[in-house]
């Protein structure tokens, strides 16, 4: 498999206190890992500047492009690589056009765009909350909504933290068997988490942050 | 004095539908509209500037604003009054005593609310809006207008605030309008002129309407924040 994402020598500190320092890391493409490490090692952080959102040292390889960090951070990769946040913002639209908005930002076409919303839709299990309004959705059905949401786009990576943090039994098992089903369609997927059900998920890479080194 | 007559008088006004008072009605309503319609995109704008981007004397502008907020409408009515005369720098547009001078005072009127609640609404939403709509593949333009639609109702009660304030304006309307009957006579400048004649009844249907418009303004406004978010 080839390398999609390396990391080499990238730095995060705030003020005096370095947070982490990263010597190297490999994602290769098509494959699904877990990153992991205590409260505060710089998980959602490090997530975070891989999208954009977040400024840091260094750099990192993306394919074969060398990449500047928040603010120099490129545009094109913001639809290459997509991120979702521990508590999902869904918009206050339908769940239809939540799952068409990215697809419209791309130009994908009308026609193309419903059609790939209502898969993404169904792909959820949330064709029956068609209509009620997103910030009536449950956590886990938000969750799982954010889930197909960046799947439709198809993206290069997928970087998701905490997927299952405050999620009961039932929306747990729900997201898992959707990361599971990541994983066996072969997408690139970085997930920030503490879950020993998603770590232990078979034929998915580790990699744990801890006292600012990565391991 | 005997308030019953007066009273009676002016519901038996709006009834008969007085022209008088259905000219003053109608220029006070659409002078607002097109005013508030003319000024909201760029106060939009700018609030959303101010609330999101840094940049060089951001803090001066935006106390310049707040400071609009408490400036008299007399004050207003004066400033462009100057402006406008015929011996002013505008006076070519030979905008003194017409409608559009009146539309151009309550524009000023209300940019600073639009503006100062545009901030508020902005500032206020949910830093996942932007962050979400960039992760989706937004450009910076795409993701700011994503997050007005998602503060909407912030932004509609700015708006319907400001139409609130100008509707019911006397000071600035009268020194730039004129306050003449069939052309610039609104309902607050002929509440006050009819009330000095001495006219109750006229003054006091028209008083009946301008409550009207105020509860119904701040309907519109409860259930715009109840939307927003707040119960």
């Amino acid at each position: 498999m080839s390398v999609l994402v390396e990391l080499g020598g990238v730095r995060k500190s705030f003020g005096a206190r370095m947070l982490f320092d990263i010597a190297h890391l490999g994602i290769e493409e098509g494959r699904s890992y877990v990153l992991t490490g205590p409260n505060g090692s710089g998980k959602t952080t490090l997530l975070r500047m891989l999208a954009g959102l977040e400024p840091g040292e260094g750099s990192f390889r993306f394919r074969d492009s060398l990449v500047r960090f928040a603010p120099h951070y490129p545009e094109r990769l913001q639809r290459m690589i997509a991120y979702v946040h521990q508590h999902p913002y869904l918009f206050h639209t339908s769940l239809r056009h939540n799952m068409e908005y990215g697809l419209k930002c791309r130009g994908v076409a009308t026609k193309e765009r419903r059609r790939r919303a209502e898969e993404a839709i169904a792909w959820a299990g949330l064709a029956e909350r068609q209509v009620t309004p997103p910030e009536s959705l449950s956590g886990g059905e938000k969750q799982r909504a954010a889930l197909a949401r960046v799947r439709a786009l198809q993206p290069d990576l997928i970087l998701l933290d905490e997927p299952t943090s405050n999620l009961d039994k039932e929306g747990r098992a729900q997201t898992l068997a959707l990361l599971a089903q990541l994983r066996d369609e072969r997408r690139t997927v970085i997930v920030a988490c503490h879950d020993q059900e998603i770590i232990s998920l078979a034929g998915i890479g580790r990699f744990h942050l801890d006292d600012g080194r990565m391991q | 004095m005997n308030l019953l007559e007066p009273t009676r008088r002016a519901f038996e006004l709006l009834l008969q539908g007085d022209p008088r008072l259905l000219e003053a009605i109608w220029l006070s309503f659409w002078t607002s509209v097109v005013a508030i319609a003319l000024i909201t995109p760029p106060s939009i704008a700018l609030g959303f500037l101010l609330a999101k981007r840094q940049f060089p004397g951001q803090r001066a502008v935006v106390v310049l604003v707040q400071a609009l907020l408490s400036f008299p409408t007399v004050v207003i009515g004066l400033l462009i009054y100057l402006l406008v005369s015929r011996r002013g720098p505008l006076g070519f547009m030979e905008l003194l005593f017409t409608p559009g001078a009146i539309i151009a005072g309550y524009m000023v009127i209300a940019f600073p609310i639009l503006v100062v609640f545009t901030i508020a609404a902005v500032q206020g939403a949910d830093p996942r809006i932007y962050e979400t709509a960039r992760c989706l593949g937004a450009s910076r333009w795409q993701g700011s207008v994503t997050t007005l639609w998602e503060v909407r109702f912030g932004i509609g009660a700015a708006v319907v605030n400001g139409f609130g304030r100008v509707v019911s304006e006397v000071g600035c309307a009268i020194m730039i309008g004129g306050n003449i009957e069939g052309l610039t006579r609104n309902i607050p400048t002929a509440i006050a002129l009819e009330t000095s004649k001495g006219d109750f009844s006229q003054g006091i249907a028209l008083g009946m309407v301008l409550m009207a418009v105020a509860l119904g303004v701040n309907v519109v406004l409860a259930m715009l924040q109840g939307k927003g978010g707040l119960r």
